[in-house]
């Protein structure tokens, strides 16, 4: 087995069941009552293709998933309520601080995959999958992510937060 | 016999010849005599075998696993598990790994102890979690989230308790062993139901519970 491709396909699965997360955690907290509560819940949905597309990999592949999902479920739901609590604003500097990564993640799995020229069909969805993660980020800045309040200091701690789950999720 | 011996590569000889030296075991323990008895019946070139099996008696013990798991991943694959209960899956997988070691309980035995070593158990474990894992495969699992673990461990459980049963059940057609099976499979679907309806499962449970993070969210996104 190509174990880089398992190890892969197992990162990316927790990565969309941790977005899966937190946006229903920002969801539980504002409901349908925050400002930008529709654009949360479209944007969730589409988390949830992504999630279930590699989930179907997972099974398909053969591929052990992470032993850590409890605890993306849990931190994931967290820091989703955490960020929806401080504000709208804050929910969306969430948003942008973890779509960055992932946006960074993808691609860097997408230039390893096209050097060595393997897996379209992996190829194929990261390239879609980083598209709309793409949009996410770009609709959480102009909901006014970067002018909620200490927002260098929450999108660095975010993003630190998520390259130290993408380094612990590719391998556990 | 094992007529391409020679065109074989290493890993593909020890799975062919595993099953003959678990014969040969059952008289002579997993020791070289028994490796190279096996190879003259198999007509399989001492000195190659030899090599294939350097790791010694583990080595043969792991092999003759794993050429169990080839037999039940060829005779019950998906395509053939897939009209089935999930009970009955799991029921007819580790039945065909009894029936695949029937009459070879002295070489178990002796397979068991050896592998319950302490330089072993770590291989032991590593042997017994691939067997579980190949086992809910072809039953069709496709579990993403920690049931992936929780379920490879019950399994192996479940197979090494009814595997002692079998060790020493005398009864006919190892009856004993089939209906303590049955049991322990009844216990794991009792224990999955009441898990099942502790977790709330299907249907609009998560509103009824009560949600502090709710409780928070409507005080600080008040209704408009």
């Amino acid at each position: 087995m190509k174990d880089h491709i398992h190890r892969m396909i197992r990162v990316d699965q927790a990565g969309e069941f941790g977005a899966t997360r937190i946006y229903a955690g920002q969801l539980a907290v504002m409901g349908d009552r925050g400002p930008h509560s529709g654009e949360i819940a479209a944007m969730a949905r589409q988390e949830d293709e992504h999630h279930d597309a590699f989930n179907r990999l997972v099974a398909e592949r053969g591929v052990r998933p992470t032993a850590l999902h409890p605890f993306w479920s849990v931190a994931g739901y967290a820091l989703g309520a955490a960020t929806a609590l401080i504000g709208p604003k804050a929910a969306m500097a969430c948003t942008a601080a973890v779509e960055t990564e992932i946006d960074l993640h993808y691609s860097k799995q997408l230039d390893e995959l096209k050097d060595a020229d393997e897996d379209p069909e992996l190829q194929g969805m990261i390239e879609q999958f980083r598209e709309e993660e793409r949009e996410h980020h770009d609709a959480a800045i102009a909901a006014g992510a970067e002018e909620t309040p200490g927002y260098p200091l929450l999108s660095a701690a975010i993003r630190l937060g998520c390259r130290a789950a993408i380094r612990l999720s590719e391998r556990v | 016999m094992i007529d391409n011996a020679a065109d074989l590569t290493l890993d593909e000889l020890r799975l062919a010849l595993a099953p003959a030296v678990a014969d040969s075991a059952i008289f002579d323990g997993w020791t070289e005599t028994a490796l190279l008895a096996a190879a003259e019946m198999e007509g399989v070139d001492p000195a190659l075998a030899r090599l294939a099996f350097k790791g010694g008696a583990m080595a043969m013990v792991t092999a003759w696993i794993e050429s169990i798991d080839a037999a039940m991943a060829r005779d019950l694959p998906q395509e053939v598990l897939a009209s089935r209960k999930i009970r009955e899956k799991i029921r007819d997988l580790v039945l065909y790994r009894l029936d695949a070691v029937a009459g070879q309980e002295e070489a178990m035995r002796r397979a068991l102890s050896i592998g319950s070593m302490p330089q072993n158990v770590v291989a032991s474990m590593r042997g017994a979690w691939r067997s579980a894992d190949l086992m809910w495969r072809l039953a069709g699992d496709t579990a993403t989230d920690y049931n992936h673990y929780t379920k490879r461990t019950i399994l192996a459980s479940l197979y090494s308790a009814t595997l002692l049963v079998w060790l020493d059940d005398e009864s006919d057609n190892k009856a004993e062993t089939r209906a303590f099976l049955d049991r322990r499979i009844e216990n794991v679907m009792q224990f999955e139901k009441t898990k099942a309806q502790l977790l709330g499962g299907a249907g609009g449970s998560e509103r009824e519970r009560f949600s502090p993070v709710r409780l928070l969210g409507r005080l600080r996104y008040p209704a408009r």
